[in-house]
């Protein structure tokens, strides 16, 4: 049986489960007077039963489907005749691929040598007899261990107190999970970032003007050295996140505040959800746009003004992420606006203010700490975004801060290194671990600050 | 008397002035809302304009003459036979014969109308159909890219024709004749990945995406509805609980490309699982959903007023029933609108997909989990990258596919916010 | 708790054995290698799945010498079955093959291709000799017979025949064979023009001769030669160096530098007449073919006559193609598969 027939069975088998002990319960409580006198509800021995037969069973297929392949590999290889037993590691990955390949029927065993038709044939035999036994022992293991869980079903069990600690451990688990992300995140990282700065200097990395992450592959190659200061890469990254801020902050706070103050409930209706939808279109999407719309523009029109322009200048990377981040902006001022107590704006309009003086002179005031904090984390999400600067960024990693010439960003320079490459053993693969650590630290630095000024000013008017 | 006017001025004056800058502040925040609409409008025409071409395809209909001396032919079941016959030269003395005036010394010139895989499409005709040979069939072919693009954006300069006069005047004088025709292009939607923009589709990324996009539900649902219900319901607390509620913030906040480069880490360098395949995309995605899926589920579980639950724990209910039995299905829908949002961003996520290398290039569509795949947003970035224009137009056509899948998905969750979720 | 326990251990377990997760079977061919034979490969790989019942190979760009790496890290499943490259094998890379137990290996020239230095039709086109190249793009360049690091900023420093606009340069990372030809056939070659050159030791030679400035001029773009093409599409001061394929792909929006008053053109690239030619190929691991199922058939469809004949497809997409006799040749090799020696290489 497949083991996704069998999962559904076993799930079968512990409804099954489930229903003899409901039965069972009832019965045992019909003696002494109905099920007021059982400990739990009978659900409650149902599940129980449902758990004593599934999981066991379930164990016992998750850890079989998991050696089953490796056991059977190596019995077909201890199979095979003297002179063919493979050497090395090598070798034996190349035989089982070519015994299955065999079994699987992609080549033909017209073509084998016999030894290995042969072993194609073990290995099927010994693929459906390993999935019959298995099929057997969890089946065997969820009616026994069912039957056992059935048994001891008492009046005086208390079922439900067993049933809810099992759920309370998958629910602890799962958020242990949460925690397990974060620590394999920074446990990755940071083991390839030490072997980064095994190869090269902490000073170089953070205070090296230079960035040219190409070294040589070959003993008797002649290339760079390879320089990993990581200075260009963080103003790039920073021109980029300037420029996208410049058009995201005004344009997302200014609609924020019309929206929250101004614009009736029928029009609130129709922008909200507009200006929501730039949050959801794809990174990849913009970084089209910018790339094949946005920066032919820029360097047609400064062209005409007579200004010498990249074509992959910041300014568009730039202005496409600051369209990308400004709902971002304006939910959050939003929220921040709405927050300020109705008490400051009633008082301010009291006496005489307009809306607007109101909004400049009491409103924006009071919410500047929370929009300040918002836009800490539009500057964490800028510097963190790869494709718009994948696609329209350039490669070159220029010391600039002239939107109109070329920069290269952290994460683009993370996409290059690792793309197509898989070695991990070259200080060039390493450094992008090393920028991803960087990166890493700036956001969770960033998000950390602007979540601490996000709640004291909560606290404030709460 | 005097004074007294002057003061009245003054405060019509000021009058004046302050309601014209509260005019100027009102102007100014609706120029913030052009602007960002402006925005988005112009993305859209900006793809659409690119990109529905896109769906048009363009076919040349011939009346095949399966000579079989011509083909070298006489058994189609023989594969020996099959792998040496010429299936081009019927297609080029069919065109032949369909443009006026094109001889025998045209042959270059007229075999590049045709699609390089119309060969191909005629063995496997002739493959299905063994009875053909020797007869003459009307049988309908893709065109060669150049002549897509020269008839669908002859005299955009955007587009550069590759064909010289010759050629154009033969297309001309097909489509005049619909020889040469337009239609709905089945071939994007029912294809993987080509080197040719006009057999190239999006069949292959699409399949890989829902292949990912499952791995993805059916880890992050279930884990991260279960992690909300632990940290809101049953979390002592203390400071470990206050780590990981920190922590999940935070992973929320942790910029997408950081998950590639913890998947190419861990699941590939140290569990040594395969590189470009979806079971692996799946993983990544969900650990890049679970924070906000978490997050919306807690939201969605603190919103049930308090008073239900001393309702039920009035009456004596365990912990665990008060959450399954209330708390649980009340939270539901806005648990549901969260998890669809997630799945919306995984679905349109590429960057962290480019460091576990589903950007090869890949022609199959995926059959399993453990396939070499591609989806669909990286599918655009590697159009996009492409040289040819007539794969920027096939980028952009993409993109509305995917935007109509986003855009739905995200429907959905604002009907199912509007309808099932309850406002206390 | 026990069940805690048995959680716990559950757990452990599972992890161990995802960890030692069987090296699972492979029935797709895969292919690394140069980003300049990328194309053709591709093409073929396609025809390859659409003709026979194999499936399609899948490909990445890794550039020539990442591929050598990963060809040459050793034999299973794990690793790739062909490699292309713009240039030939290292000694040292087929030392590192050998040491890795990847002995057998069979090499396939597979025609021709130039390097050109390009630029989008709307800039000034270059004509350029090879030595003007490299005191434009050397790292060191003499000066009043010292070797200093190069000072020229615009090419009219260099030579003022030259457009009088900054160096910017656009050109492939180390890993790509398409640089190890440039490096070998445009800068070395043209660093021996000067008489300064004579005066070097060998080891000097290769150091000076062979290295490009690292100021900013030359910029290393990654593996994908597509992505070179659009940017320069994009912009009129820069110039890139690719193969001649993307060259002829690109035809109606790129125009070529005229090197050593040689326009490169397929028929000059294929008599060796252009200064910056080089040969393509690909290696096949023996060890493979017959595990791998269809490798071998993938051989004889790159090298078929559909492919690689005077009207192959191959030549629609600008492989210069070899000429018939050699043709044959390779078509004796794919029948025979000799392994490659290492005198052969030197």
């Amino acid at each position: 049986m497949q083991p996704a027939n069998l999962l559904l069975l076993t799930l079968v088998l512990a409804v099954v489960a489930y229903g003899l002990g409901y039965a069972r319960s009832r019965s045992l409580a019909m003696p002494l007077g109905g099920i007021r006198h059982l400990k739990s509800l009978p659900f409650y021995y149902g599940a129980r039963a449902a758990l004593w037969s599934g999981i066991p069973a379930l164990i016992v297929l998750a850890l079989w489907a998991a050696f089953q392949g490796k056991v059977i590999q190596l019995i077909v290889i201890g199979g095979l005749p003297e002179g063919m037993i493979p050497a090395s590691e090598g070798e034996a990955s190349l035989l089982l691929s070519k015994i299955s390949n065999v079994a699987s029927g992609a080549l033909s065993p017209a073509f084998a040598e016999a030894p290995i038709a042969e072993a194609a044939e073990r290995l099927k035999a010994l693929r459906s007899q390993s999935q019959f036994l298995m099929s057997a022992l969890v089946i065997a293991v969820a009616v026994l261990a069912g039957f056992l869980g059935w048994l001891r079903i008492r009046p005086r069990l208390n079922a439900r107190a067993q049933v809810e600690s099992i759920l309370k451990w998958l629910f602890f688990s799962c958020a242990a999970l949460a925690i397990l992300t974060t620590v394999g995140i920074i446990f990755s990282v940071a083991l390839e970032t030490f072997r980064f700065f095994e190869k090269v200097p902490f000073s170089e990395f953070f205070f090296g003007s230079q960035w040219s992450p190409q070294t040589a592959l070959r003993a008797d190659q002649v290339a760079a050295e390879g320089a990993f200061g990581m200075i260009p890469l963080f103003t790039g990254t920073l021109l980029i996140s300037a420029i996208a801020m410049v058009v995201a902050v005004p344009v997302g706070l200014l609609s924020a505040i019309y929206l929250s103050e101004y614009a009736n409930k029928t029009v609130r209706g129709v922008v909200k959800p507009l200006l929501e939808m730039l949050a959801g279109i794809p990174t990849v999407v913009y970084g089209f746009f910018a790339a094949l719309t946005v920066a032919p523009f820029i360097s047609d029109l400064a062209a005409s003004l007579g200004i010498e322009a990249s074509s992959q200048s910041a300014l568009a990377a730039g202005a496409v992420m600051g369209i990308m981040i400004i709902p971002f902006v304006s939910s959050l001022s939003d929220d921040v606006i709405n927050a300020v107590p109705q008490a400051m704006r009633d008082g301010s309009l009291a006496l005489g203010a307009t809306q607007s003086e109101t909004m400049k002179k009491v409103i924006f005031p009071a919410a500047l700490p929370g929009i300040m904090g918002g836009i800490l984390l539009a500057v964490s999400r800028a510097i963190g975004e790869t494709m718009i600067v994948v696609m329209a960024a350039g490669l070159a990693a220029n010391l600039t801060a002239n939107p109109l010439e070329t920069v290269t960003t952290v994460t683009v320079q993370i996409v290059t290194l690792l793309t197509g490459d898989q070695e991990f053993d070259s200080a060039k693969t390493l450094a992008a671990f090393a920028l991803g650590a960087m990166l890493f630290l700036a956001t969770l630095l960033l998000n950390v600050i602007a979540l601490k000024i996000v709640r004291k000013y909560r606290e404030q008017y709460d | 008397m005097t004074d007294q006017r002057s003061q009245a001025e003054i405060v019509r004056q000021s009058l004046k002035r302050r309601y014209r800058k509260e005019r100027r502040f009102r102007a100014y925040g609706i120029l913030a809302i052009a602007i960002a609409l402006g925005a988005l409008l112009t993305l859209f025409t900006d793809i659409i304009g690119k990109g529905y071409t896109g769906f048009v395809k363009t076919t040349i209909t011939l009346e095949v003459n399966l000579d079989r001396e011509m083909m070298y032919l006489d058994d189609p079941t023989d594969e020996r036979q099959m792998k040496m016959a010429d299936f081009v030269e019927p297609l080029i003395q069919a065109l032949i014969q369909e443009i006026p005036g094109a001889t025998e010394e045209d042959r270059d010139g007229v075999r590049d109308l045709i699609n390089p895989y119309a060969s191909v499409t005629l063995r496997d005709a002739i493959k299905a159909n063994p009875g053909w040979l020797g007869t003459t069939q009307t049988m309908s072919f893709l065109t060669h890219t150049d002549v897509d693009v020269y008839v669908k954006h002859a005299g955009d300069e955007a587009y550069s024709i590759k064909l010289d006069e010759q050629q154009r005047a033969w297309v001309d004088e097909l489509l005049e004749r619909d020889v040469i025709e337009t239609s709905f292009n089945d071939v994007f939607f029912s294809g993987g990945d080509s080197r040719d923009p006009s057999k190239a589709g999006i069949l292959g990324a699409i399949v890989g995406s829902l292949l990912t996009m499952f791995v993805t539900l059916i880890l992050s649902f279930p884990i991260g509805v279960a992690a909300a219900i632990y940290l809101e319901e049953f979390a002592p607390q203390n400071r470990f609980t206050d780590f990981i509620e920190v922590n999940i913030n935070n992973l929320a906040a942790v910029p997408s490309i950081i998950f590639g480069l913890l998947g190419l880490a861990v699941f590939i360098n140290l569990f040594g699982m395969p590189r470009s395949v979806p079971t692996v995309g799946g993983l990544v995605l969900t650990l890049m959903t679970l924070p906000t899926i978490i997050i919306s589920s807690r939201a969605a579980i603190k919103s049930v007023p308090p008073s239900i639950r001393e309702a039920a724990e009035g009456i004596g209910a365990s912990r665990m029933q008060v959450v399954l039995h209330h708390v649980l299905p009340l939270a539901m829908p806005g648990m549901l609108t969260g998890s669809i949002i997630g799945m919306a961003q995984a679905l349109g996520e590429t960057a962290p997909l480019l460091l576990i290398g589903m950007v090869a290039f890949i022609v199959d569509v995926p059959d399993g989990f453990f396939d070499s795949a591609t989806v669909l947003p990286v599918q655009v970035f590697l159009w996009a990258g492409s040289p040819e224009l007539a794969f920027i137009e096939r980028a952009s056509a993409a993109i509305m596919v995917l935007l109509t899948f986003l855009i739905s998905m995200n429907a959905l969750a604002i009907w199912m916010r509007k309808r099932l979720e309850r406002r206390w | 708790m026990k069940l805690n326990k048995a959680l716990v251990t559950v757990a452990l377990a599972g992890s161990v054995a995802a960890l030692s997760a069987p090296a699972m079977a492979r029935d797709t061919i895969s292919i690394v290698g140069s980003s300049t034979v990328y194309p053709f490969a591709t093409v073929v790989a396609e025809r390859f799945g659409t003709k026979t019942d194999f499936s399609t190979p899948k490909l990445e760009s890794t550039g020539s010498g990442g591929g050598m790496k990963l060809f040459c890290q050793g034999i299973g499943t794990q690793y790739p079955d062909i490699t292309n490259a713009s240039r030939r094998m290292k000694t040292s890379e087929f030392e590192l093959c050998q040491s890795n137990g990847v002995t057998d290996i069979t090499e396939f020239r597979i025609g021709s291709d130039g390097i050109v230095i390009a630029s989008s039709k709307d800039a000034e086109n270059l004509d350029i000799t090879l030595e003007q190249l490299f005191l434009a793009l050397g790292s060191k360049v003499p000066v009043d017979g010292k070797w200093v690091a190069n000072p020229n900023k615009s090419w009219s420093d260099v030579d003022s025949s030259l457009p009088n606009k900054p160096i910017r340069v656009m050109g492939p990372p180390p890993t790509s064979g398409t640089r190890d030809s440039f490096n070998e056939l445009a800068l070395a070659a043209g660093c021996d023009a000067l008489p300064e050159a004579k005066s070097l030791s060998k080891d000097e030679h290769s150091a000076i001769c062979e290295s490009v400035r690292e100021d900013g001029a030359f910029i290393e773009a990654g593996e994908n030669d597509n992505l070179i093409v659009q940017k320069l599409i994009g912009d009129a001061a820069m110039y890139g160096v690719f193969g001649y394929s993307f060259l002829e792909e690109n035809s109606d929006r790129l125009q070529a530098a005229t090197l050593n008053g040689r326009v490169p053109t397929a028929e000059a690239i294929a008599a060796d007449e252009y200064p910056v030619a080089r040969s393509l190929f690909f290696y096949v691991k023996k060890a493979h073919i017959g595990v791998v199922p269809g490798i071998k058939d993938y051989v004889d469809e790159f090298i078929s006559g559909a492919a690689m004949g005077p009207n192959g497809y191959l030549k629609d997409v600008g492989l210069i193609v070899p000429p018939r006799a050699a043709l044959m040749d390779l078509m004796d090799k794919a029948e025979a598969m000799p392994n490659l020696t290492l005198d052969e290489l030197k």
